[in-house]
């Protein structure tokens, strides 16, 4: 008993030590954009979607691009240059460069303003090598363009977050990447792979192939990656769309496997199958895009219309082979014509190498490629 | 450790109960045999600034087990050198919150490195064959003080823990924020980047207090880290320092 009285007493001092002992907070050594705000909220078409080192905003169209001052926050105690609330022409990107409070670290984020754009042709012809892990993995981030190179959409996919995994350095070993090999010119490639024991360790055995409009948010694809995916996000969408098309190629991937309990469990008596799908969803202050659970709600009022594939369609096809998927409303739902074209809806255009990946259910080896996609839309 | 203290404690208790019996003072020298604990912990000093708050620290029970030889060099037995050997843990758990603190998450093998805002949960413990070399002064006939080096060889390291609530920069403090909740815990295991051989300063004093019976304290204060120095993942050293206190039986 005395024993452990006497080594309490002494167990405090240490603790009285290094509670004295605290040093001064250090400054911080993040240099991170937190917010951004325009002249104008009205001016904002959808909120500004932020990342590690790029932000993209969508104004109304009419809002002066040429001379668009924008404030920014900062973490506490950055600097940025130009300064908040310099004027620029956002007609071409803008390069801004964020100091951090220390003065050790810098980080440079390209800033893209655009008015709602309507993209109906996805040819995947683009794409920037994003360098991650101190420049050791480098995967691809597909994008559209217009006859002037000008972005006009910037595809989200979930390589972010293999890069965790240590699975991938070079692009093609990622989920998602930009090949050579297609239809007419280059393609997106789609494969499902395993995420290695990182993976396998957070109850996250394999990673399928996306690639989707809208916008991935990798810092919480760890504890909630049902929220990581921001589907539709900036991607305003002004026609009347009646059906999606283009051409394919799909291989399943040799054994199928589900995920139960965190654990691998081998199917060998099901094919893995691919998907494709659009939604049109209305836009409003409180629902900017869909996540992955709001997506999956049918009685979510959001959503207007759905291109779905026939369970006929979702067949292996060595060859490039063309789709068709027709737009059907929601029961009850119309399209307002007027919110149509003043950017109130939303288009989700979403691809995967396994029908199921999302529930960590699919086949290691599946491969979709994609070309020549288009909407067509009521003339 | 358990096997060992079940090996330890039965073989000393047999010799201490021999060695009274025949009152054995071999080759001139005074035996003790000791037992105490261990109070103390692995600490960075001074505390470095990427440590906010220590919110828990647990200096656990750790058993120290052994025996020590003093040869009297005078013929008034006033100086002498005590060395012997005795087995002792090392060890801690604390928690804290640190900001932009260098890290390894490991999971099957597997690292994802950076740096680190928000709570981390550390559990280190070190078990030691430890053989002290010290200068003892006897300045009143109850009372020896001791003062010199120790070499330890640690038979097993543990250093591992989990982070949450708060965020990984993957590289460096530009790189991707992965976020971490409460409860989303990540693992990290830093075993194998302890250094096998310690040394340092052990200063102390015996009171007898009984006929036979020494109660002892002594400080240890590690002098080199606890981390091989090519490890960098912690950007900062970090030393043993350890209050060790117990009883000895004299011959």
């Amino acid at each position: 008993m005395k024993i452990n009285r006497l080594a309490y007493l002494l167990s405090v001092l240490p603790a009285l030590l290094s509670g004295s002992c605290i040093a001064p907070e250090p400054a911080n050594s993040e240099c991170d954009i937190l917010s951004v705000t325009l002249p104008d909220d009205d001016m904002l078409n959808n909120a500004p979607s932020i990342k590690n080192d790029c932000v993209e905003i969508v104004v109304k169209s009419g809002t002066p691009i040429e001379s668009l001052p924008l404030t920014f926050t900062l973490t506490p105690g950055a600097t940025i240059n130009p300064p908040s609330g310099t004027p620029l022409n956002y007609r071409t990107p803008q390069t801004f460069v964020v100091t951090s409070e220390d003065g050790k670290w810098h980080k440079t984020y390209t800033i893209y303003v655009d008015v709602p754009k309507m993209v109906l042709e996805y040819n995947f012809e683009n794409a920037t090598l994003i360098s991650a892990s101190g420049g050791k993995r480098h995967y691809h981030e597909l994008y559209e363009a217009d006859s002037h190179g000008k972005r006009t959409l910037t595809w989200a996919s979930a390589n972010p977050s293999y890069v965790m995994t240590m699975q991938a350095t070079d692009p093609h070993q990622f989920p998602t990447y930009q090949s050579e090999d297609g239809y007419d010119g280059k393609c997106v490639v789609l494969q499902t792979l395993s995420t290695g024991p990182f993976g396998a360790g957070m109850g996250k055995p394999i990673a399928a192939g996306s690639i989707f409009t809208g916008s991935f948010n990798s810092s919480v694809a760890m504890s909630n990656p049902l929220e990581a995916t921001h589907f539709g996000e900036n991607y305003p969408f002004l026609g009347y769309p009646l059906s999606i098309k283009g051409m394919y190629k799909y291989t399943p991937g040799k054994v199928y496997g589900e995920t139960i309990n965190r654990q691998w469990v081998e199917r060998p008596d099901v094919t893995d199958e691919f998907n494709i799908f659009a939604i049109l969803f209305a836009t409003s202050p409180e629902v900017q895009y869909l996540s992955g659970s709001t997506i999956a709600d049918p009685s979510n009022p959001a959503i207007i219309a759905r291109a779905d594939l026939d369970p006929s369609q979702r067949s292996a096809a060595s060859e490039w082979t063309p789709f068709t998927i027709p737009f059907k409303l929601l029961p009850g739902r119309t399209i307002d014509r007027q919110k149509l074209a003043s950017g109130g809806y939303n288009m989700v255009i979403v691809m995967s190498s396994s029908l199921h990946g999302d529930e960590f259910k699919g086949a290691i080896g599946s491969t979709l490629q994609i070309d020549q996609m288009k909407i067509e839309c009521e003339q | 450790m358990k096997p060992l203290r079940l090996l330890f404690a039965p073989l000393l208790m047999a010799l201490a109960t021999t060695a009274s019996a025949l009152n054995l003072h071999p080759w001139g020298l005074d035996f003790q045999l000791q037992a105490g604990l261990n109070i103390g912990g692995a600490s960075p000093f001074p505390i470095p600034a990427e440590i906010r708050d220590i919110k828990s620290f647990n200096p656990n029970l750790n058993l120290a087990l052994g025996f020590t030889a003093t040869k009297w060099l005078d013929p008034s037995s006033k100086w002498g050198v005590t060395s012997g050997v005795r087995f002792e843990v090392k060890g801690m758990d604390t928690e804290a919150v640190v900001k932009n603190y260098g890290m390894t998450l490991m999971d099957g093998g597997k690292e994802l490195s950076g740096r680190w805002t928000g709570q981390v949960f550390t559990h280190y413990q070190s078990q030691q064959l430890c053989v002290p070399l010290l200068a003892t002064y006897k300045c009143h006939p109850a009372i020896t003080l001791h003062l010199g080096p120790y070499f330890a060889y640690a038979l097993r390291n543990y250093f591992n823990g989990h982070v949450s609530n708060g965020y990984l920069r993957e590289g460096d403090p530009t790189g991707n924020r992965v976020e971490f909740d409460p409860n989303t815990q990540a693992e990290y295991k830093f075993h194998s980047a302890l250094r096998t051989f310690q040394w340092g300063a052990q200063a102390g004093l015996g009171w007898k207090a009984l006929n036979r019976l020494v109660v002892n304290a002594n400080l240890e204060w590690g002098c080199n880290g606890i981390f091989q120095s090519s490890f960098k993942t912690i950007s900062f050293p970090m030393y043993p320092i350890f209050v060790n206190v117990g009883f000895g039986y004299e011959f």
